[in-house]
């Protein structure tokens, strides 16, 4: 499967990419971004490849756009339908979570995260897609 | 800082502090991280990242640490030797400022958990500059295996 990670850390993007392999998802692809802007034009060049994205993760606190604005923008442009989002952050407010999910994700972590939160957050996502 | 957060008891401030810290240590590096007295002898090249909180709640984290205890929390972050000079090194300590800020505004009540807090600054200039801003400080100290790093809040 192929998934997209975004976030401004290369550290994190490295971390979160390792708890989906301890996960047991069997990643043939990671696509990386360092904020919104990035992500989008990663999924605007990523249409109509015969393997699609099956999962996002995406932090929200990033400089240039943030990852509410990225899901704004990604729901108006019609990009990635159908695929599930997952938001990885330390912001975990609800308000912030709230406006996540009417913005298209579907499931929420906060930072710091072990593992096994990642597969239980995720692996229900991806059985139902 | 508003007025009903100037009224929370100072061990109150440490002890989230402390929890958040511990937190992303058992979490995020699978290590215990302990609390130590007095403040961290300064180091050369010490590196530095910044949060700052705006909203409900004004304010700043100030995480400090020495080249060898960002080296080894790069490591224990990434599960890989960090190289010299990487640039791995001073992201690993902006993430790990960015958790424990983060870990730390999460466990406020409303409405000081409503702040915002913004993508952290990492420098190695020192903290001159930095921590003059605010009032209001609360320094500490912290241990992993040996590996010694600082904590300020500021509001």
């Amino acid at each position: 499967m192929r998934a997209l990670i975004i976030d401004d850390s290369a550290v994190m993007r490295k971390v979160i990419e390792r708890a989906l392999r301890q996960a047991g998802l069997e990643l043939t692809e990671v696509l990386q971004a360092s904020n919104g802007e990035e992500a989008l034009q990663a999924l605007r060049d990523d249409g109509g490849k015969p393997h699609p994205l099956s999962l996002i993760l995406s932090d929200i606190n990033m400089p240039i756009m943030d990852g509410l604005q990225f899901l704004e923008q990604r729901r108006d442009e019609k990009l990635a339908v159908g695929v599930p989002v997952v938001m990885i952050t330390t912001e975990g407010s609800e308000p912030l979570v709230l406006r996540a999910i009417s913005a298209g994700a579907q499931g929420y972590i906060c930072k710091p995260f072990t593992a096994e939160q990642v597969k239980a957050r995720v692996l229900p996502l991806l059985r139902v897609a | 800082m508003p007025a009903t957060e100037n009224a929370t008891p100072q061990n109150e401030i440490v002890n989230r502090l402390d929890t958040a810290v511990s937190e992303v240590f058992e979490m995020m590096l699978e290590r215990s991280c302990d609390p130590l007295d007095g403040d961290v002898t300064i180091v050369d090249g010490r590196i530095m990242a910044r949060i700052q909180f705006t909203g409900a709640i004004t304010g700043e984290c100030i995480l400090y640490a020495s080249q060898a205890t960002a080296e080894v929390t790069a490591e224990a972050l990434l599960g890989a030797v960090s190289q010299p000079c990487d640039p791995m090194v001073d992201d690993a300590i902006g993430e790990l400022c960015n958790m424990i800020a983060g870990g730390w505004k999460n466990k406020l009540e409303h409405p000081q958990a409503s702040c915002l807090i913004s993508v952290p600054a990492v420098t190695r200039e020192g903290l001159i500059g930095l921590e003059g801003k605010f009032g209001t400080k609360f320094s500490r100290t912290y241990s992993f295996q040996g590996n010694v790093f600082g904590i300020l809040l500021a509001f």
